[in-house]
């Protein structure tokens, strides 16, 4: 193999991991909620790109440390999510098949986000940059790799792996999946199923802001990518299994590859047609999901 | 499943139209007349019509039938763009239109054959993924669409050799709007609307009753995506201007929150609701962008408070808060 196929292969396996998993962290975030309370959040890219805009707004625009910023940006998804629970989300907690009223609401919520975004960041710039974490480089092999990115690949996974042993070990996590798989029966075991609502409400927005200042900090991004999230991270959780983590996890980082070899060979477009086809045939014929609970 | 015995069907107040349909051609055919001073508010008032054409069209879809195709817009999107093409490779704009219709219904009957087996959120989800699929084919294939750059300067359609005027293309929007509605009225009145009308109340008990729920539900989306089509074949000529993002998934949710918010249902609601707001990205002019505010604003309004719309007033908030009466293909709901 030659020095150049090298570095492409490597370069694209870099790129492929770094956005593997910050599709399963947005994904895992979606899935968290959706599995819980019901509500497809199709919100979730532009929550994805407030995320990154706060963080750029504080770097750039405050010259706050971007370690500093993005634990700021998602200590602020927290307020957020309980205000919006509290205003919107929690009164159709007991409807039947909310899951369409959600839907709806939430792109409300998208249509919302869009326009103050055009009419505030979209009029600044059309690309957004956020100084790095950490400076130098790296070389794996050939390549070289911005340090910066690793530290952002090394974080999103740490983040993975403990929210994976917060649900599977914690007594919140336990109670969490317990409202999952059974309301009634969680809420007959004492389970408080309000709070454990809201919990993965804030918890699953909490994600989704991590996945977006941590892409942030990897590219530079515009205003575009909120669709193209929204859609990805939907694609993600649809055929990895609503409601399934795991699923999640293992579907975003498939896509995450896909993405970077494919539009290594050909164009992101061509990425975008071929997983939003898996979706369409998964919802077709499988509606559960590959990995369902 | 309760909610059937509960729900009114909406069918006995839109019957006797006859007043408010007449009132409404005839406002129709004069305000190009009164506005034709003001080029600008005829402009406005004539993409309104358009906008009633679609936001019947959807109503037949979403406030009849019961499913919410997200993908619309994208569906007027394909008519125009094959009318521009076909009328840019000299046909004649008055044989584009149907071809260019005839295409989008086709596309749109193909497209809908997942409402077969998805219900409710499932099927709506899709819609939004055919959506986005169809914008982005528009933005890829930019030897026929040229790409994200739109296609500009798209000139009136003429008649009869000479070129049409803004005041006879507008009484051919008011035509085209009116006879929308009239088409809508008497579907709704037919046997073929009220089967609808019971496919959306319950489609696995319309099945029970010998109604071929394939069959209808293919129906409807055949006409549906036909009102989409003549809408955007109407529409690129008008603007004189097309892109992906003139037919993109806002686009979509704009067409259903006029229906939403107007009344789902009824004829005259979505009518309304069209009138409303089809003209607010127009009047708003530079801060158009508020308007994306505003609409989203409302899709919630819509959905906390008042389901029924402004036809449905909204004193039945309580018991009509479960929305489309569906239930998700792969999960029961957990009461």
């Amino acid at each position: 193999m030659s020095d150049v196929n090298l570095i492409i292969l490597l370069s694209t396996i870099s790129t492929g991991l770094i956005l593997g998993s910050i599709f399963a962290l947005v994904a895992v975030g979606v899935t968290i909620v959706y599995g819980s309370i019901w509500m497809p959040n199709a919100a979730n890219g532009q929550f994805f790109v407030l995320a990154a805009l706060l963080g750029w707004t504080m770097t750039v625009s405050w010259g706050i440390h971007p370690a500093i910023a993005a634990l700021l940006v998602i200590g602020i998804s927290v307020p957020l999510s309980y205000a919006l629970e509290y205003v919107l989300v929690r009164r159709f907690y007991d409807v039947p098949n909310r899951n369409i009223s959600y839907f709806v609401l939430s792109l409300g919520i998208t249509q919302i986000l869009t326009g103050i975004f055009s009419f505030t960041y979209g009029r600044w710039s059309d690309q957004f940059q956020l100084p790095p974490l950490v400076g130098g480089i790296t070389f794996v092999g050939p390549l070289p790799v911005a340090n910066n990115r690793l530290v952002v690949l090394a974080l999103a996974l740490a983040i993975l792996a403990s929210l994976f042993a917060l649900l599977r070990y914690h007594r919140y996590g336990r109670a969490i999946r317990a409202v999952f798989q059974n309301r009634d029966a969680a809420a007959l075991r004492g389970v408080n199923v309000k709070a454990s609502y809201s919990l993965s409400f804030a918890l699953g927005n909490a994600v989704i802001f991590a996945g977006g200042i941590l892409f942030a900090l990897a590219y530079s991004f515009d205003l575009t990518v909120a669709w193209t999230m929204s859609i990805t991270a939907f694609a993600i959780m649809i055929i990895g299994g609503p409601g399934s983590v795991l699923g999640a996890l293992i579907v975003g980082m498939v896509f995450g590859f896909t993405q970077a070899a494919v539009s290594t060979v050909a164009s992101p477009t061509i990425a975008a047609f071929s997983y939003l086809g898996a979706m369409l045939l998964i919802l077709l014929f499988k509606p559960s999901g590959l990995f369902a609970r | 499943m309760t909610t059937v015995a509960e729900t009114k069907d909406p069918s006995p107040r839109s019957i006797g139209h006859g007043l408010p349909l007449a009132c409404f051609a005839a406002v129709a055919f004069a305000t190009p007349f009164l506005l034709s001073g003001n080029r600008y508010l005829a402009f406005v008032a004539g993409v309104t019509m358009i906008h009633i054409l679609w936001a019947s069209g959807m109503n037949l879809l979403y406030g009849y039938t019961g499913l919410m195709p997200l993908m619309f817009a994208g569906l007027a999107g394909i008519s125009a763009y094959m009318v521009v093409g076909l009328t840019a490779a000299g046909w004649s704009f008055w044989l584009a239109l149907p071809v260019g219709a005839l295409a989008a219904s086709i596309a749109g009957t193909i497209l809908g054959l997942p409402s077969l087996r998805l219900k409710g959120f499932y099927f709506t989800l899709c819609s939004l993924v055919i959506q986005t699929v169809v914008t982005l084919a528009f933005v890829y294939f930019s030897g026929l669409t040229n790409g994200d750059t739109g296609i500009s300067q798209i000139p009136l359609p003429s008649f009869a050799g000479t070129p049409l005027s803004g005041l006879a293309y507008d009484l051919v929007l008011a035509a085209s709007a009116v006879i929308g509605v009239v088409i809508l009225m008497v579907i709704v009145q037919s046997t073929l609307g009220r089967r609808l009308i019971a496919i959306r109340e319950d489609d696995e008990l319309a099945g029970m009753l010998g109604i071929n729920v394939t069959g209808y539900k293919m129906i409807a989306f055949f006409i549906g995506s036909l009102f989409a089509g003549i809408g955007g074949a109407l529409y690129a000529p008008y603007i004189g201007f097309i892109s992906p993002r003139s037919f993109d998934v806002l686009i979509s949710m704009n067409i259903w929150l006029m229906v939403a918010f107007g009344g789902r249902g009824t004829i005259w609601g979505p009518v309304i609701g069209a009138v409303l707001l089809a003209p607010l990205s127009f009047l708003l002019q530079e801060y158009y962008t508020v308007k994306d505010v505003l609409y989203g604003l409302l899709i919630i309004v819509v959905i906390v408070a008042m389901p029924g719309g402004i036809a449905g007033g909204f004193k039945r908030k309580r018991r009509e808060a479960a929305a489309p009466v569906d239930v998700a293909a792969s999960r029961r709901s957990v009461k």
